[in-house]
């Protein structure tokens, strides 16, 4: 029986994980390839989940809403690096980390002027309503198909940065800029490719949460913390490591929140204080 | 430069002065408001001691900002009722905190430093929370109060005056930290960390010295937020209360002595004065922060340097080190 129970919080754990992975990747893609800490990303990621909120009651289609929302997202994310981030590429990481406090701020304002105080959430769609039965335990459809686009941008992410022409001049750039220069790439544009791609990924696991979790103001000071954890435990901008902490933390905490209830808020950080006083450079960083 | 820091002593002074008048307004709003001022002020002066001097990015701040608030709240309502005693127990009792928690995270360095003092920041607010039948959960701590065995500051005027002579003692007694060599060996941390032993010291002990010393002095303008508004909340350990210094020492100018305080002027008028009009503030806020970053790196404090001098750009690193030209 135990097991039974165990195994359910497997599962939830591995959704939870899957959400964080989604929040994690596109902050970790950004770090890795530009070097900017960007605090903005959970406010991107807030924003992709009203847009789909507003698209969604727009239109009423469920796929077109997201991809909307998606590009929506990513496209405002290009433009903040075009027209506030270039600007300070070369500067301290304090001041950029404080440069997207500031569009945080800006962001979360101007949610608050569009969509007012009260949290927004929507149905999940008919066809994917109703549940699979995998031994005693039951998984959502909504829920499974999350975990597994979860793996799917993985997947994606992985090989188009170690397998292609295109990924092999983001290693080029991220291992010196000036380099990849004198070889005909353009960093810049790169630079705004991966902001855009990065945000668009925010983008989409806001809109994807919106439809299990109300999303509202406060949100997105509380995920950046979540974020910020992931990214530097598993070892700033890499990837794998992103995807396989986000998953791990989100299996631990559902397991020790079933076991212990009370520690549930300090668990996250419990987890990345002892992990990081283990090995500083993150789980997966080079030391 | 050398005439900035004579003028440093002199608009300490010239703000002792006029900080000492505003209750003469007799205007409650005033008084409050400047209170709340000189406690930001003495937050965010800790705060640059860490940030500006030693280099320390540490999102945690606001841990030592609630452990006096909440230790000030607990003391007074359970053991003795007196505001002067309890902030002054909960000063020396942030000492051992700082200590421990420093030990633990000094030894990190950078962005691991930062998330790591983040983890410790966020314990405690999860700790504040869930830990209901000592630190009443999300609701508080209420009745703290002004009138104690010892000392009586109810009246507006009374607790202003408490609240000032705290801040010229801290401005003070900081002043003078920073121009001793204890003073030297901080800013020596942040400019060079790997020449310092050189010299015959520690890094990590003068790390540590300048954490507990920036713990204690954040504790006691914890404690005297407690007693000014009388209720303590868990909302001042959360993390975003720790941006908040950060904020106002990068408005004023981190390479100041005088920045944090300038920083928590402009701060407290946007937050406090302006709300009252405009309940969109942190867009304003956000705008300011962004102008800052791409404008005038050095903050205000900068500016002025820079209208000195009589230069129209200024150019000058967050540590206020002129050879900035290096990160660029």
């Amino acid at each position: 029986m135990i097991d039974q129970a165990l195994l359910s919080q497997i599962a939830i754990g591995l959704y939870k994980g899957s959400f964080y992975w989604l929040l994690a990747a596109g902050l970790t893609l950004i770090f890795g390839v530009t070097r900017i800490v960007n605090f903005a990303h959970a406010a991107f990621f807030v924003l992709g989940g009203y847009l789909m909120y507003s698209f969604y009651v727009l239109t009423g289609s469920f796929l077109l809403s997201l991809i909307t929302s998606l590009a929506a997202t990513g496209l405002l994310g290009a433009l903040t690096e075009i027209t506030l981030i270039r600007r300070i590429y070369g500067v301290p990481s304090i001041y950029q980390l404080l440069l997207t406090f500031g569009v945080t701020l800006i962001l979360n304002d101007s949610q608050k002027l569009v969509w007012g105080k009260f949290p927004k959430y929507i149905d999940v769609p008919g066809y994917l309503k109703g549940s699979i039965q995998i031994g005693a335990i039951s998984y959502s459809y909504y829920s499974l198909l999350l975990v597994m686009l979860g793996f799917l941008i993985f997947l994606l992410l992985h090989l188009s940065i170690n397998k292609t022409m295109w990924g092999l001049k983001v290693r080029a750039v991220w291992r010196d800029p000036s380099v990849a220069q004198t070889l005909g790439i353009n960093p810049k544009k790169l630079y705004t490719m991966i902001f855009l791609i990065g945000t668009a990924l925010a983008g989409l696991g806001g809109s994807l949460i919106v439809v299990l979790h109300p999303v509202g103001p406060g949100l997105g000071d509380h995920l950046i913390i979540y974020a910020f954890i992931v990214v530097v435990m598993a070892g700033l901008g890499n990837i794998v490591g992103a995807f396989v902490v986000s998953l791990l933390v989100g299996v631990l905490s559902s397991i020790f929140a079933w076991l212990i209830p009370e520690v549930d808020i300090l668990l996250i950080y419990l987890i990345a204080a002892l992990s990081l006083l283990v090995r500083t450079g993150g789980l997966f960083g080079e030391r | 430069m050398k005439i900035l820091r004579e003028a440093n002593i002199m608009v300490l002074l010239l703000t002792f002065f006029s900080l000492a008048l505003v209750p003469l307004t007799y205007e409650r709003f005033y008084i409050y408001l400047m209170s709340l001022f000189m406690i930001y002020s003495i937050f965010s002066l800790s705060y640059n001691l860490l940030f500006g001097y030693a280099e320390l990015l540490s999102f945690g701040h606001a841990l030592f900002f609630a452990s006096g608030a909440y230790t000030t709240a607990l003391f007074t309502l359970n053991i003795f009722s007196d505001p002067l005693i309890g902030l002054i127990v909960s000063a020396f009792s942030s000492i051992p905190i700082a200590l421990v928690v420093g030990l633990l995270t000094l030894r990190h360095t950078r962005i691991y430093f930062s998330i790591l003092t983040l983890a410790f920041g966020m314990l405690a607010y999860a700790l504040l929370v869930k830990w209901r039948d000592v630190t009443g959960g999300s609701d508080g701590l209420v009745g703290i109060p002004k009138g104690g065995v010892l000392i009586d500051i109810t009246s507006p005027h009374l607790y202003y005056y408490f609240i000032f002579a705290f801040y010229c003692l801290v401005t003070i007694s900081l002043y003078m930290l920073t121009k001793s060599k204890w003073g030297l060996l901080i800013r020596a941390l942040g400019d060079n960390e790997d020449r310092l032993p050189f010299s015959g010291h520690s890094p990590m002990f003068v790390r540590l010295f300048t954490f507990t010393i920036s713990g204690f002095v954040a504790s006691i303008s914890g404690s005297l937020y407690a007693i000014l508004m009388g209720v303590v909340t868990p909302d001042i350990a959360y993390w975003t209360f720790s941006a908040e210094p950060l904020v106002m020492t990068l408005l004023g100018g981190s390479g100041y002595y005088l920045g944090p305080i300038l920083g928590a002027f402009i701060f407290v008028i946007l937050t406090t004065a302006l709300a009252r009009f405009a309940e969109y503030w942190q867009l304003i806020l956000g705008i300011a922060v962004i102008a800052v970053i791409l404008g005038f790196r050095g903050g205000i404090g900068g500016v002025i340097e820079s209208f000195y001098k009589g230069r129209t750009r200024f150019r000058r690193d967050v540590y206020g080190n002129p050879e900035s030209g290096r990160f660029n």
